[in-house]
């Protein structure tokens, strides 16, 4: 072979191996990877070019020696380094860790490492080969990976939510799911038979179409149901199933599922007090709101304010104008004025009687509201209740009238007693003008002696001066009694009502003996114009007597009213009872004229003397069949102001 | 007889004006009156008096007219009454009136009803008086018969013959005889009808 030719082989074989070189070098370069070589012997170290990058060096930049690399690595993997590489060369087994380095910057990196132990013919081992790979960015997003698979669990453990999946691959269940259904993770996701077996009888039907439409249709799902987990517990829990699409073909459900029990309770709890407040609120007609004055707006109305004012809940809350347009036209302005008042000035108030047409029927209620300004809210922020008091009202009048009746009755009876009285003054008045009336015979008899004597004559004329005196007392003493009695007053008076009246407070009465109470009262009978009280005291005279006629036998007692020929009101008053004396039916209007045993003649003569004060007639009739009838005139309102 | 020259009118009325009216009324025609002024103070009173009557007002407080009579009677007081009232009716009166009262009098009334009814109640008064007193005599006499006297009393009023009695009593008629003698003269009696009006008057039972 000539020289030439050798040499030129030569120059041939050496570029090739630089090119070789050099494509290793690249191959380093792009993957990361560099190798190095270690001389048992020298304790030489040999560096590819990617070695030196991956150190944080430049290429080729010092000579390594073991000492230079021991220096570079993290100290706390240096003993673990050691320890692999003398594993190596005892065992003969390639070394195989992972370790952290420091690069001349400071920064740390974790590198993979490889290395192989080389040996002669002998088997000696004379030089270690390896790889170092740089896996500092893989080593960070598999730890970030496992942080975020820990954050994922430890989030569902304390959110209380599972999450699954279901698709071709199979059926996963989060271990926060599995806790929540109180199942063993060990067990694997149940099936969907186990699964129903969970459900809370009453809500099993309604999982089971769930799970048909997602079987059937994919239709996913967002329900509340109950659970009975394996220790008997009951749980509430939200399911949440949504559908996965890829490219419109239907893969398969994820999911999550909550414990909501706690919420569901504290929720129908609420909702039991709602209800209990909305009950309270109907049972006494007071409604609760919330309103701001200045926007007009009406945050809250509970359901029995809407009731109220008659509004339809249904509609949401109407605003204020609504509510000034229910007012009654006479209560508008003292309820708007206090209002915007107590508004403007920032103060509570009380409307405690105003009076609304309600939206829904047009009925007058009666209403009581109060509101408090609300410290919390904006300005023109009210709280307050609304009270419907109508019935209250009512019952209140009701209690007045009853009231005043009881006085009226009790004036009667004073009025009534009157008679008793004069029966009794009548009885005080005819003794001294019996003892006078005999003092004056005795005197003339003393004159009349033959002496007179005249010493007992005057004491029996000043006897009679006494007992004239005595006389002249009692009258006085009767005319101051008479003066305490209310002065006739004129009002007027609408004989129905006073019949009611009476017809109630006798009817216990009547009841006792046996009578019934009958009304035959004329339609559009007039008004009268009478002193109510004399004419309460008329009805009752006339009404007692009645019932004293029948007290023995019972019957029946006839109250009727009608216009009379002549204009004036007649009312009759008939019983069936013992009916009237044969003879002298006038009589009986006389005063101490009685037929009674208890009685004090005076009954009908002050019906008469009442009845005649105001310009009427009072008589009395046989009955046909038995008892009899009293009747009595009363000018009609219209024809006293003619 | 000294009480004949005193004949006394009880009033008793509770109106002080009516008492003295009334009280001063009697006396200015000779008559002696007391008044009181409430039945019990007329109870505690002794009763003496002959004759004498009684003007009562019926309303008394406490004791009602009629009542106060009744108590009369009770305590063996027999006086004629006659009643004042203020206030009576009929059945008051009529009341009153059958149980003994010699009159009833509304007031005010005439002085000479009064005065009238006084006079009456006085006669019948002293009409009782009289009667009880023949009695009082009467049962003197009869007092003072043998037993066996008043036996054969009986037999004689009852109508028997002397020898009809003797065998009833088992004497002998001349003895029936005698004894019937006495009889007629300790009794004053006349005849034996005289003798049958005294055994009617001491209400003795004749033998059947």
């Amino acid at each position: 072979m000539a020289k030439q030719d050798v040499q030129k082989t030569l120059a041939e074989l050496s570029r090739e191996l630089q090119e070789s070189k050099a494509r290793l070098e690249e191959a380093q370069r792009v993957a990361h990877v560099g190798h190095w070589e270690w001389d048992l012997a020298t304790d030489v170290v040999v560096w590819s070019d990617e070695t030196y990058r991956i150190f944080g060096l430049s290429p080729q930049e010092r000579p390594m020696d073991l000492a230079t690399v021991h220096s570079m690595v993290q100290p706390e993997d240096r003993e673990l380094i050691y320890r692999a590489a003398e594993e190596a060369l005892q065992s003969g087994n390639p070394a195989d860790i992972e370790h952290r380095l420091v690069r001349p910057d400071g920064e740390v990196r974790t590198i993979h490492s490889v290395g192989t132990v080389k040996r002669d013919s002998s088997g000696r081992a004379y030089e270690m080969f390896g790889t170092v790979q740089d896996i500092t960015e893989r080593k960070r997003s598999e730890e970030a990976l496992k942080r975020s698979q820990f954050y994922l669990s430890e989030g569902q453990r304390i959110a209380h939510i599972g999450s699954w999946a279901f698709d071709d691959s199979g059926h996963y269940w989060s271990d926060e799911l599995y806790k929540i259904y109180g199942l063993d993770p060990r067990n694997g996701a149940p099936t969907v038979d186990e699964y129903l077996a969970l459900i809370h009888p009453q809500d099993r039907a309604a999982m089971v179409e769930t799970i048909r439409a997602m079987q059937e249709e994919h239709r996913g799902f967002d329900q509340i149901e109950r659970i009975i987990r394996p220790d008997g517990q009951m749980r509430y829990i939200r399911a949440v199933a949504v559908p996965v699409m890829e490219e419109g073909v239907f893969k398969g459900f994820i999911g999550t599922t909550m414990d909501v029990t706690e919420q569901e309770l504290l929720t129908q709890e609420l909702r039991r007090e709602q209800a209990y407040l909305a009950e309270a609120q109907s049972l006494s007609h007071i409604g609760s709101w919330a309103t701001n004055f200045h926007t007009r707006q009406n945050f809250h109305l509970s359901d029995e304010t809407y009731r109220i004012h008659g509004f339809d809940p249904r509609q949401g809350p109407p605003g204020l104008e609504r509510f000034w347009a229910t007012l009654h036209p006479q209560d508008e302005r003292l309820v708007r004025e206090t209002l915007e008042e107590a508004v403007r000035a920032g103060m509570d108030y009380d409307i405690s009687d105003f009076r609304i047409r309600r939206a829904d029927d047009g009925q007058i209620r009666f209403l009581r509201t109060i509101g408090h300004r609300n410290d919390m809210g904006e300005i023109g922020d009210y709280v307050g209740i609304t009270m419907d008091i109508t019935e209250l009202k009512r019952a209140e009048e009701e209690r007045e009238r009853l009231r005043q009746l009881e006085a009226d009755l009790a004036h009667i009876n004073r009025v009534n007693m009157m008679g008793e009285l004069a029966a009794a003054l009548a009885h005080e008045i005819r003794q001294p003008i019996a003892a006078s009336i005999t003092s004056a015979n005795a005197c003339l008899r003393w004159l009349a002696r033959d002496p007179p004597d005249l010493e007992r004559a005057r004491a029996a004329a000043s006897r009679i001066e006494q007992d004239g005196n005595r006389a002249a007392d009692v009258i006085s003493r009767l005319r101051s009694f008479y003066k305490k009695g209310t002065p006739p007053e004129r009002e007027i008076v609408n004989l129905k009502d006073i019949i009611r009246e009476m017809t109630t407070l006798l009817r216990k009465e009547a009841i006792r003996h046996s009578i019934k109470i009958h009304s035959e009262l004329g339609e559009d009978m007039p008004d009268v114009l009478a002193d109510r009280v004399q004419l309460q005291q008329v009805f009752m005279n006339l009404m007692l007597n009645a019932i004293d006629a029948m007290k023995e036998i019972g019957g029946k007692l006839t109250i009727g009213s009608r216009l009379a020929s002549d204009g004036q009101v007649m009312v009759s008053i008939g019983d069936t009872g013992v009916g009237l004396p044969a003879e002298n039916t006038e009589r009986i209007f006389d005063a101490f004229h009685t037929t009674k045993p208890q009685g004090t003649g005076m009954g009908l003569a002050i019906t008469r003397s009442i009845v005649e004060a105001h310009g009427g007639r009072v008589w009395a009739t046989a009955n046909a069949g038995a008892g009899a009838t009293f009747h009595f005139t009363l000018p009609a309102k219209a024809e006293e102001h003619a | 007889m000294t009480s004949e020259a005193f004949p006394t009118v009880f009033v008793v009325d509770d109106d002080r004006g009516m008492r003295q009216a009334i009280q001063d009324l009697v006396e200015s025609v000779g008559l002696r009156a007391e008044s009181f002024a409430s039945a019990e103070e007329f109870l505690r009173k002794k009763h003496n008096t002959r004759p004498s009557c009684l003007v009562l007002d019926v309303r008394l407080p406490q004791m009602s007219g009629l009542d106060f009579q009744r108590r009369l009677v009770e305590k063996g007081i027999e006086i004629p009454v006659i009643f004042i009232t203020a206030h009576g009716d009929i059945p008051m009166s009529v009341r009153a009136l059958k149980s003994g009262a010699v009159e009833f009098l509304t007031k005010p009334f005439r002085d000479q009803d009064l005065l009238d009814a006084v006079q009456q109640a006085l006669q019948r008064d002293r009409t009782a008086h009289e009667q009880q007193a023949d009695i009082r005599d009467l049962q003197e006499r009869y007092r003072a018969l043998t037993a066996r006297e008043q036996e054969v009393m009986t037999l004689v009023v009852s109508g028997m013959l002397n020898k009809q009695i003797a065998s009833e009593i088992g004497a002998s008629e001349a003895t029936v005889k005698v004894h019937r003698g006495h009889v007629m003269h300790k009794m004053q009696a006349a005849s034996v009808v005289d003798l049958v009006r005294m055994a009617d008057k001491l209400e003795l039972s004749p033998r059947k």
